[in-house]
């Protein structure tokens, strides 16, 4: 069967691109006929939470999708369009649904589909085609990172009176100046009685036969770009923990954006050189620092099945996949030095509901002495980050990211962590045009912190 | 697909995002939980507030448009497709909890609340709302009002029908009405009753009050895991037989089994078994051990392989989840499925569950049953695909097939899913012409042009010709509705009436008064069948001669007063126990059975009927079900209309009607027991009842504690609000010393007992004064039911239970203006009762300022939401203003409107309990 999805070329011979497109949906019939309708998922929608609308909740969205399938429905009409569009592809569904939906593969097909249909905006297609070259990409977080070194961008994404959205600019440079690094409040002038001098690392987990495990960190195209500490304390906190980072040169974006975006093609590209990469370099493990690109990589095997090169390999090297608080939870993760400091944890979606990551993250905080976790209620919502959706769907977004900075600012807390790029600059973002710029940290950071304050990396 | 003017109308009330117009994007309305219907609707609007309802719905009708109300779309019956274009009203958006009253344990919500977070916002409180259908996460609590909605739980505390107190509805003509209400509504028939379980045909609730219960102290939750499905049936009788009250009693097979486990929700089942039956039980710690003990013993003794105990909370949760969410884990097994939902009774599952086997193997289906055993509703799910047409032919048969098994067994076709698109071809199964024509009836006095719902619940060709009642041809009679000899003297109408009977089944005179006590009857007769009930009403209408219904003649004064000296027509030679089988903790009954009676055959097999109205022993169960008084025992127990599950009654025009069933699920059709239930007769005169019983408690105990009023009430009221689940607690004011007598009444197990009394004595804050144990607990609330017998003056107050201070209070006004006024009260319900007598003779002025006090007591019993209604008083008296119903009621309101249609339906000459509410 031809199938545009699976990656194998379309021959000339082949149906219309639109026919094709229809035939690969329909090979998903068997994964939407196994929505039996219940309804289970809607309260766990945000957009449906918020908008009451059938056609915004997953089911309302899997039953366009299917009358797409059944050629009820063009792909190009609007309605199609808009409740395609403004999912937040969290897929809080997933966990809830008792058919087991693959959703978020779904959703990803079908907006490859609508995108065939109907090309995206100008904006979200410009911000694609950067991240699709990495020269361009690196320039233009090299840009970014400029501006944020200005102070520019906390000058622009500040609060200011009127109650709508912000506007593209003011969100956009409020996002850049929520990612710059946090400064943490330093911990008493006198250590902890008895807690000094801190152990030696300890021995890794692995027993002396076998040298420890091989962890390549997978260093991404916005991790890398403006996230860069990130990437260089997850080294360090691996290496505390006994693992043996590699580096793993050739690697690149994980095209989690794209695929989001339903550009299939460019994100197969990317995943099938990041699988060729990690391969090489022959690493036990892959550690993820970014929930998006994660989840993404975790789902490799599902992107590149139709790939007669690369299915088995993708397949293999998604297995081999880790969250970095994975990595760190099964090692204990080492205790640091106290950070003194109260801080709420936001779970991000692609870690908890794409990856269904709950406990680690709370392992890695638990190892930071001093540090108070605050319960945040709704945690488990998205944040209404949710890739280009600040772009896409601002109103929505805004509201969305608005309900998690209320949350966030109920708990009393000092300090926001989460796991992901894209969460980090947007609640960060969201607390800056609300005037209250709490730092914004990846709970590695933290750690890491408590280490170095621990003295761990002292002669290393 | 509407037109444009009402397009513009409903985006003018909703706004243009609150208005869904377009053809594509109405595409994800078409279908609800059950998607073998596809339906596309006109437009749907998603109001945000009562009044866009009310505003929508009235667009809607003067365009002449059918609307369909919808709440989350989870129904698993068709209810919110949307036939012929309907325009849908979505209440999704109309999600606000609006208040959350701890103290009078109740809610009152939107109709969009979504079911589990109902609880969780209780949860601070400690309370927690009882119906938990599987689908609580997802569905609405106005849903559940439509569809009266059921759930594991309900087995010990009933469905939606007994939890919702209130509502306010907007009528398919755009008006608004509420219904009922905590605080005491003094409306005649249960119009909440009613309307819960009316699936979308009566209107729409845009506001609802919902009790609230405390949260259990402690679960216990057992699996029990079986090789043949029929011992996990067997095991489930076992358990009730033995006097056992489980929270929750359920079952799930193996195909079910399998599908769980391999699905996000497994909950470590084993594959290979044929049946795993959940028993859970919940209350106060002391004493849950030893009943989970004994249920896993009984699970042993009937063939259980292995019975495990959930050890934690998580594993407690994960045992529940996978039975919570086993229909949408079919979907992995098979691309469709078919879910029925039929109820049966408890002892008959073993061979219903053969027959369903064997059903499916002779048709090649595999079906899957996962249901709520304990109240024997069943919910075989049959699993196909739908693309091989021949598998579909065969689902269907399969499925039809299955229900009259059920039916056979006794059951009815739906327990819970509602009737909606999907059952209403079935209704002829289990509803005679008759009943069909009472529901139209009902429905018609609801929605006159047909705007709700329509094409749902009654099959299309069942309704009877417009303007013709159903029986018109029954009564030869009346013409034209006149009466023949309207103008006969009345001794000589009765006398058609009187000639019916032997003379030895008549009294008359005299010995008619003191029969009944005094109320002004010509005439009693007793109909020895049902049949001469029908013949009596038939000729009384054509003579027009009123009839008014008894049981012993103990109740006859009341509920009000006639005009005219009217024939009484005593049910209490239709005394059998026709149907009484222990195990189902069922009982059907003739109307004039003795409640003595029927209380010694009860404790002979150590069960009850806890219900206990004033006066009941003396009374009969058709008379308890008729007035549908309720007493202390409510506040564990439930109302006369939570326990009625059947009722056969006579409708004025001479009608048999058999509503309901003798199963304790039953969803098939409006709930017209609730409305004749308390319907004093206005209705039907009641001829038989099937009844929900309960295990008697093992043990029994009453504290009792004295104190100065003010404190009195305070301890009753702290006892109330407590954590503790009391039977009743009652307030007994003394004369005029000030002191008062708190009695909190406990049953359970021995342990359970024991552990109670001490805590209740803490939350009290007193030491009880005396303490009545078993049998002398027993005789002291017997003895509290004959309160206010031979009283000629007796009145209720009701209000919310957190007033109860200022409610007796005005009570004890009530009282000071009567002689030997004495005061009562129940202070779970806040219903407040008032004794005394009016010296004889009074009259001119002194009777007017009586009167006058009472109007005024009234005036501000009635202006804080509460109501005052007299149930005694002596005639001369009673024909004043402000004793009977409150002045000035003239009927004008949407919801007296209703009452009148309903009356004229049931009773178009008004032969029956004419001037009474």
């Amino acid at each position: 069967m031809l199938d545009a999805f699976g990656g194998t070329p379309v021959s000339a011979a082949g149906p219309s691109a639109a026919g094709a497109l229809a035939q690969a949906v329909k090979e998903q019939e068997e994964g939407l006929l196994a929505c039996v309708h219940c309804g289970f998922c809607l309260p766990a929608c945000p957009t449906y939470r918020r908008l009451g609308d059938e056609a915004d909740s997953p089911r309302g969205r899997l039953y366009l999708m299917q009358a797409v399938v059944e050629g009820r429905l063009s792909p190009d009409a609007d309605a199609f369009q808009t409740h395609i569009d403004r999912c937040l592809g969290c897929r809080a569904c997933e966990p809830v649904c008792p058919s087991g939906v693959a959703y978020g593969h779904l959703l990803e097909l079908a907006r490859h589909v609508g995108r065939e249909a109907r090309p995206p905006s100008l904006a979200v297609r410009l911000l694609l085609s950067v991240l699709r070259r990495p020269w361009l990409a690196r320039a233009a977080l090299l840009a970014a990172r400029l501006l944020r070194a200005t102070k520019l961008s906390a000058g622009v994404g500040r609060p200011r009176s009127g109650s709508g959205p912000p506007g593209p600019l003011r969100l956009g440079m409020a996002m850049l100046a929520a990612s710059a690094p946090s400064r943490l409040p330093e911990s008493p002038p006198s250590p902890p009685v008895e807690s000094s001098p801190l152990p030696p690392p300890p021995a890794p987990a692995t027993t002396p036969q076998h040298p420890p495990a091989s962890v390549g960190v997978l260093l991404g195209c916005v991790q890398a770009g403006l996230f860069s500490r990130v990437n260089r304390a997850t080294v360090r906190v691996l290496q505390a923990n006994g693992y043996a980072v590699t580096s793993v040169p050739g690697q690149g974006c994980c095209g989690a954006l794209h695929a989001h975006a339903g550009d299939l093609e460019t994100a197969r590209k990317m995943a099938r050189s990041n699988v060729d990469a990690f391969d090489d370099a022959g690493v036990d493990y892959l550690a993820m620092n970014a929930a998006g690109c994660g989840a993404a990589v975790a789902e490799y095997g599902t992107l590149l099945s139709h790939d007669r090169a690369y299915a088995r390999r993708a397949a293999e090297i998604a297995a081999r996949s880790r969250d970095v608080s994975q990595l760190l939870a099964k090692r204990g993760p080492v205790s640091g030095a106290p950070v003194p400091l109260a801080a709420t944890s936001d779970a991000p979606c692609h870690l908890l509901h794409a990856q269904g990551v709950d406990g680690p993250p709370n392992a890695v905080l638990a190892a930071v002495p001093g540090l108070r976790v605050l319960p945040l209620p709704n945690a488990a919502e998205c944040c209404g980050g949710a890739g280009v959706y600040g772009i896409t769907q601002r109103e929505l977004g805004s509201r969305i990211g608005r309900d998690k900075v209320k949350s966030v600012l109920a708990t009393g807390a000092d300090a926001v962590v989460t796991g992901n790029p894209g969460c980090m600059m947007q609640i960060g973002a969201g607390l800056r045009l609300e005037g209250r710029p709490l730092p914004v940290l990846h709970p590695v950071e933290l750690l890491d912190e408590s280490y170095r304050r621990a003295g761990l990396y002292n002669g290393s | 697909m509407i037109p444009a003017s009402l397009a513009a109308a409903l985006v003018e009330i909703c706004g243009r995002d609150g208005v869904v117009l377009e053809r594509d994007r109405l595409l994800v309305y078409e279908s609800d939980g059950l998607t073998a219907y596809r339906h596309r609707p006109g437009a749907v609007v998603l109001p945000r507030t009562a009044e866009e309802v009310r505003r929508s719905v009235k667009a809607v009708a003067e365009h002449g448009l059918p609307i369909v109300p919808r709440g989350a779309g989870t129904g698993l019956s068709g209810g919110a497709a949307a036939l012929n274009g309907a325009v849908v009203v979505g209440t999704a958006r109309m999600n606000r909890i609006l208040e959350i009253d701890a103290e009078n344990r109740r809610a009152v919500l939107q109709p969009g609340v979504i079911n589990a977070e109902l609880s969780v916002a209780a949860a601070p409180y400690g309370l927690c709302y009882a119906p938990d259908p599987s689908s609580q996460t997802a569905c609405t609590i106005g849903g559940n009002v439509a569809e009266n909605s059921g759930g594991p739980h309900c087995l010990k505390w009933g469905t939606t029908s007994r939890w919702v107190t209130g509502l306010t509805v907007v009528l398919p003509d755009g008006s608004t009405a509420r219904f009922g209400g905590l605080a005491g509504d003094a409306s005649s028939y249960d119009l909440t009753g009613l309307f819960v379980g009316s699936e979308g045909c009566f209107g729409i609730a845009v506001e609802i009050e919902a009790g609230l219960l405390p949260l259990p102290e402690g679960v216990r939750t057992l699996l029990a895991i079986f090789d043949r499905i029929e011992d996990a049936g067997r095991a489930v009788s076992a358990v009730v037989g033995a006097g056992l009250l489980p929270a929750a009693m359920e079952i799930i097979d193996g195909p079910t089994i399998r599908a769980v486990e391999d699905s996000v929700f497994a909950a470590g089942y084993p594959t290979d078994a044929e049946a795993a039956l959940v028993v859970e039980f919940d209350g106060v710690e002391a004493g849950l051990d030893a009943d989970a003990a004994r249920a896993a013993t009984l699970c042993e003794e009937t063939g259980a392989r292995e019975v495990r105990r959930a050890r934690s909370e998580a594993e407690r949760t994960a045992l529940w989840k996978g039975r919570k969410k086993a229909f949408g884990a079919m979907g992995r097994i098979a691309p469709d499925l078919l879910v029925q939902d039929a109820t049966v009774p408890r002892t008959r599952l073993p061979e219903v569950l053969k027959g369903i086997a064997e059903t499916a193997k002779r048709f090649d289906l595999v079906v899957a049953n996962v249901f709520h055993a304990g109240d024997g509703n069943l919910h075989p799910n049959i699993l196909f695909d739908r693309r091989d047409a021949g598998e579909v032919v065969r689902v269907e048969a399969a499925s039809k097939e299955i229900m009259r098994l059920c039916i056979d067994a006794g059951g009815t076709i739906t327990g819970e899913h509602g009737v909606g698109l999907d059952k209403k071809h079935h209704m002829p199964l289990v509803c005679g012409p008759e009943e069909l024509a009472a529901m139209w009836g009902v429905r018609r006095a609801f929605d006159p042009d047909g705007a709700m719902n329509p094409g749902k619940v009654l099959p299309d060709d069942s309704e009877p010709e417009a303007g013709r009642p159903p029986s018109a041809a029954a009564s030869p009679g009346r013409v034209g509705g006149d009466r023949v000899g309207g103008d006969r003297a009345a001794e000589n109408r009765a006398a058609d009436v009187l000639g019916l009977y032997p003379s030895e089944r008549v009294l008359k005179g005299e010995a008619a008064r003191e029969w009944s006590r005094g109320f002004p009857a010509e005439a009693v007769v007793f109909p020895a069948t049902v049949e001469e009930v029908q013949e009596t009403v038939r000729v009384a209408g054509r003579s027009g001669v009123r009839v008014v219904p008894a049981g012993r003649g103990s109740w006859l004064q009341a509920g009000g007063w006639t005009r005219e000296a009217p024939v009484v027509v005593s049910v209490a030679r239709l005394n059998e126990v026709r149907h009484y089988e222990p195990a189902d903790l069922t009982l059907t009954a003739g109307a004039g059975v003795g409640w003595e009676e029927l209380d010694a055959t009860l404790a002979s097999n150590g069960q009850w009927l806890p219900l206990d109205p004033p006066g009941v022993r003396a009374g009969t169960l058709g008379g308890v079900v008729s007035c549908g008084v309720s007493g202390p025992l409510r506040a564990r127990y439930g109302a006369v209309r939570d326990n009625v599950l059947g009722i056969e009654v006579v409708t004025g025009d001479g009608r048999r009607l058999k509503l309901g069933g003798r199963v304790v699920k039953n969803v098939a059709g409006y709930d017209l027991v609730r409305l004749t239930t308390g319907s004093r007769g206005s209705l039907g005169i009641v001829t038989e009842v099937s009844v929900r019983l309960f295990p008697r408690p093992a043990a029994a105990a009453t504290l009792l504690f004295r104190a100065g009023l003010p404190d009195a009430v305070a301890a009753a009221r702290a006892v109330c609000t407590g954590p503790l689940p009391p039977v009743a607690v009652e307030l007994l004011v003394r004369g005029e010393d000030g002191e008062a007598e708190v009695a909190v009444r406990l049953g359970g197990g021995p342990a359970e007992v024991d552990a109670i009394c001490a805590r209740v004595a803490a939350l009290a804050g007193a030491d009880p004064s005396r303490l009545l144990r078993d049998g002398e607990s027993d005789a002291f609330h017997e003895d509290r039911t004959r309160w206010e017998d031979d009283a000629p003056v007796v009145a209720r107050l009701a209000a919310l239970p957190s007033h109860l201070g200022r409610t007796v209070e005005w009570a004890r006004q009530l009282a000071d203006a009567l002689d030997d006024g004495r005061v009562c009260a129940d202070a779970v319900a806040g219903v407040v009762r008032v004794k005394g007598s009016v010296r004889a003779g009074v009259a001119g002025g002194e009777a007017a300022a009586l009167a006058e006090r009472v109007a005024r007591i009234r005036g501000e019993v009635e202006a804080s939401g509460g109501t005052l209604a007299f149930s005694q008083a002596p005639a001369p008296l009673a024909a004043r203003a402000g004793w009977v119903a409150a002045p000035g009621s003239a009927p004008s309101g949407p919801k007296d409107r209703l009452a009148e249609r309903l009356k004229a339906h049931f009773d178009p000459c008004s032969t029956l309990s004419a001037g009474r509410p």
